[in-house]
């Protein structure tokens, strides 16, 4: 078969530019450390990077409401502890007020500290979280208590906040309603009523004088303050339980996501190595075939015509 | 001896043409579309008389018949079928890498991603603005995303009519010289030097129409060639010194077509090769890219408007929709301005609920809007990634078949340069050829 001239030169030059089009794909993924830039280089590959990305895209959201979780669960708990400490100096006082030797106006001094207590129970109550929100707050209402003018003190809206998502089909509850906190105490007649409507009645039963009547509600008022104890220690045992749970939530996101990143290097990444010692190669026949088209271009008849 | 000289002369002249010739080889031997050419040699026959029909009768010397092309039209045709075959997966590859970049290069899909994860900070604090406001950002960028791509694509819909309308009007240009070369092999001299040179024309014509749509060719006695477009059976673009007018249309319904006019009679053209064909499967690809784009923005919007109409707003008030859209389904804009009208509680549940979020959660997973936009991406990019290997191998049959026919007709300026040698030798001795007639001659003159 004869071989006609230009069809030489546009072999040679289709030859040479295809290895450098070679070269040049794996200068590119070497320089910017990628296998794939665009989907039809490796389609399975595509659509599994998709996927990833929009895992830890969705991770990340996660991950903040998580971490904001975590807060509002922490101060929850720093705030059921200073509940729980007033409520158990409550306890004392009525032990003491229960105290027969007592006169009107000692009883006066421990009213007078119960109102106190009384007023920083409706403070701890109204407590701001991190979001600026009532802690403490319900579904529904403005704040989570508000007190009257009288002194009265009644749970604003109804209903428990509703959960955060934390992960696919996870959700944490990160609050408690004041309701929950503060009220639902069995008030000994088969109903119920709440932490400041129990000190109010004893503190109106202490400044009332008479051994006999603070002795009576002393009695009544221990029970109720217990079980407002009891109470409370269940909330914050459900919050230390909440905040376990986001703990695990966020470890098996973590874990997730390391396992994502190797997929996605694997699919994605150039394997440096492997890509140089091809780049090599390519270069080595690049420059053979060029050696030989050029002494190839050099044979011609001609030359010996003289 | 006059005869001698009459040879002698007869053989510089024919071997001068021969000369002529392979000069003319050597000057051409990289011009795309010429074919090698031989000068034909013929012995000039003793004259037939009675006088002369004896036994020591010799001939007259040596002509040139003609020239002949060195063409072989069944190669010719092979790297014809080739090059449609190839130019229609090169447009069509074409047009899918820029379906590609046009349904990539906004990001759908990490858009619709970045808004529904919004919508989980919005579920941590749905009493903020922030974090509504956010969402209302992300809200923009989708509908932002949407519209941009399905711009990208109408973009292309009018490169697609641009490079038609190209395509088509070179297709008539071609078609009109083609037309003009065949009127010109009907007057030349067969075998004479400018019917090789009308063939080498004719031929490089029918390469570019090849590029353009798919072919079938049949040559008359004289090399006029008659052109129908498609197989054997299609219309007849090229007939003679006649050639036919390919026209472009788009229907209302997007679909594209051409058709071909003669003083006769319109018909449809069908190419199954070539750029056209490319140009038909290219506007085919970015129409169904389009419909199966418009279905994700139509559910997408739909959707999430019917979500915030479940819900109520920071306001207690019913939600209002977050999109709104205009002439096509891709058009979206965002009617809600106000952070505080993303209705992420439920009817009547308050302004610390989140529950008509959980909805727009479910709207994700049951309408599977990033997933339906990575399948899109995906549909396109697997077939392109099919024809870019089906287009390499056509471009080593195309290879192969130009291999096979430059055999044949192409230059090689080795063997010319021993063409060029044997020529001059035989010039040379022509040459020598009259001198000896003369001494001859002279030699009797000489006696005394």
């Amino acid at each position: 078969m004869q071989i006609g001239t230009s069809q030489f030169y546009a072999t040679g030059a289709s030859q040479l530019g295809k290895l450098s089009a070679q070269a040049d794909t794996l200068n590119t993924q070497i320089a910017t450390g990628k296998k794939i830039t665009a989907p039809s280089q490796d389609v399975v590959a595509y659509n599994r990077l998709s996927a990833i990305k929009q895992a830890n895209a969705d991770n990340t959201a996660y991950a903040s409401n998580i971490s904001l979780a975590k807060s509002l669960l922490q101060q929850s708990d720093t705030t059921l502890t200073a509940v729980t400490s007033q409520l158990q100096r409550a306890a004392e006082l009525t032990t003491q007020a229960a105290n027969g030797t007592l006169n009107d106006a000692n009883r006066k001094a421990i009213a007078t500290e119960l109102q106190s207590i009384r007023d920083d129970l409706v403070n701890l109550a109204g407590t701001t979280d991190a979001r600026g929100q009532p802690l403490f707050a319900a579904a529904t209402g403005k704040g989570a208590v508000t007190q009257a003018a009288d002194g009265t003190v009644t749970f604003d809206g109804t209903g428990e906040v509703p959960a955060i998502p934390v992960g696919d089909g996870t959700d944490v509850r990160a609050t408690d309603s004041a309701q929950r906190v503060f009220g639902g105490i069995s008030d000994g007649k088969g109903g119920t009523t709440d932490i400041f409507a129990v000190l109010s009645t004893y503190i109106s039963a202490l400044n009332a004088g008479g051994t006999a009547t603070a002795t009576a509600a002393s009695g009544t008022a221990a029970t109720a303050i217990q079980s407002a104890l009891n109470q409370v220690s269940d909330v914050q045992g459900s919050v230390g339980a909440r905040a376990a749970r986001l703990d695990i939530v966020s470890s098996q996101a973590t874990d997730a996501a390391g396992a994502r990143e190797v997929d996605r290097t694997a699919l994605e990444d150039t394997d440096i190595s492997t890509a140089i010692v091809d780049l090599q190669k390519t270069m080595t026949i690049l420059q053979a075939t060029q050696a030989s088209f050029t002494k190839l271009g050099q044979l011609s008849l001609f030359d010996y015509l003289k | 001896m006059s005869d001698l000289l009459g040879i002698g002369a007869s053989g510089v002249r024919a071997y001068q043409t021969a000369l002529t010739t392979v000069s003319e080889n050597i000057s051409n031997a990289s011009t795309p579309g010429y074919a090698k050419r031989t000068t034909d040699l013929r012995e000039i026959a003793p004259a037939n008389s009675l006088t002369a029909n004896n036994a020591t009768t010799t001939g007259q010397g040596v002509s040139v018949a003609g020239v002949t092309r060195a063409a072989d039209s069944l190669r010719a045709a092979d790297v014809r079928n080739a090059s449609a075959d190839l130019a229609r997966s090169e447009t069509g590859i074409a047009w899918l890498d820029r379906i590609e970049t046009a349904l990539t290069g906004n990001q759908l899909g990490d858009r619709l991603t970045g808004f529904f994860n919004a919508a989980k900070a919005v579920a941590a604090d749905p009493t903020s603005t922030t974090p509504r406001s956010a969402l209302l950002e992300q809200a923009s960028s989708v509908a932002n995303s949407f519209t941009a791509t399905g711009k990208a694509l109408n973009n292309l819909d009018a490169d697609v009519d641009a490079t038609a309308d190209n395509a088509v009007a070179t297709l008539n240009t071609l078609g009109a010289s083609l037309a003009k070369v065949n009127e010109g092999l009907g007057r030349v001299t067969p075998g004479s030097n400018g019917a090789a040179q009308l063939a080498d024309q004719r031929d490089a014509i029918l390469d570019q129409i090849s590029a353009i749509s798919d072919i079938t060719v049949t040559t008359d006695s004289v090399g006029r060639a008659t052109v129908k477009l498609g197989n054997a059976g299609g219309p007849t673009f090229v007939e003679a010194n006649q050639a036919a007018n390919v026209t472009f249309a788009r229907g209302t319904d997007g679909t594209v077509s051409f058709a071909l006019h003669t003083q006769q009679a319109v018909s449809t053209v069908t190419p199954n090769g070539g750029a056209l064909a490319g140009v038909i499967d290219g506007a085919a690809r970015i129409a169904d890219a389009r419909t199966k784009l418009n279905t994700i923005a139509t559910a997408f919007t739909d959707g999430v408007n019917a979500v915030q109409a479940q819900g109520n707003d920071l306001d207690g008030k019913s939600g209002a929709a977050l999109f709104s859209v205009g002439t096509t389904p891709t058009d979206i804009s965002l009617s809600l301005t106000d952070p505080r009208g993303v209705a992420a509680a439920g009817a009547g549940k308050g302004v610390r609920d989140n529950s008509n979020l959980a909805n727009l959660d479910t709207l994700r997973t049951s309408g599977a809007f990033e997933a339906n936009t990575t399948a899109l991406i995906s549909s396109n990019a697997s077939t392109l990634a099919n024809r870019k290997q089906v287009a390499d191998a056509q471009s080593a049959i195309r290879d192969n078949a130009v291999a096979a026919r430059d055999a044949v007709s192409g230059v090689n300026l080795d063997s010319e340069a021993v063409d060029l040698l044997r020529f001059q030798q035989a010039y040379q001795a022509s040459s020598r050829v009259i001198q000896v007639a003369r001494d001859t001659l002279q030699s009797i003159l000489d006696i005394h």
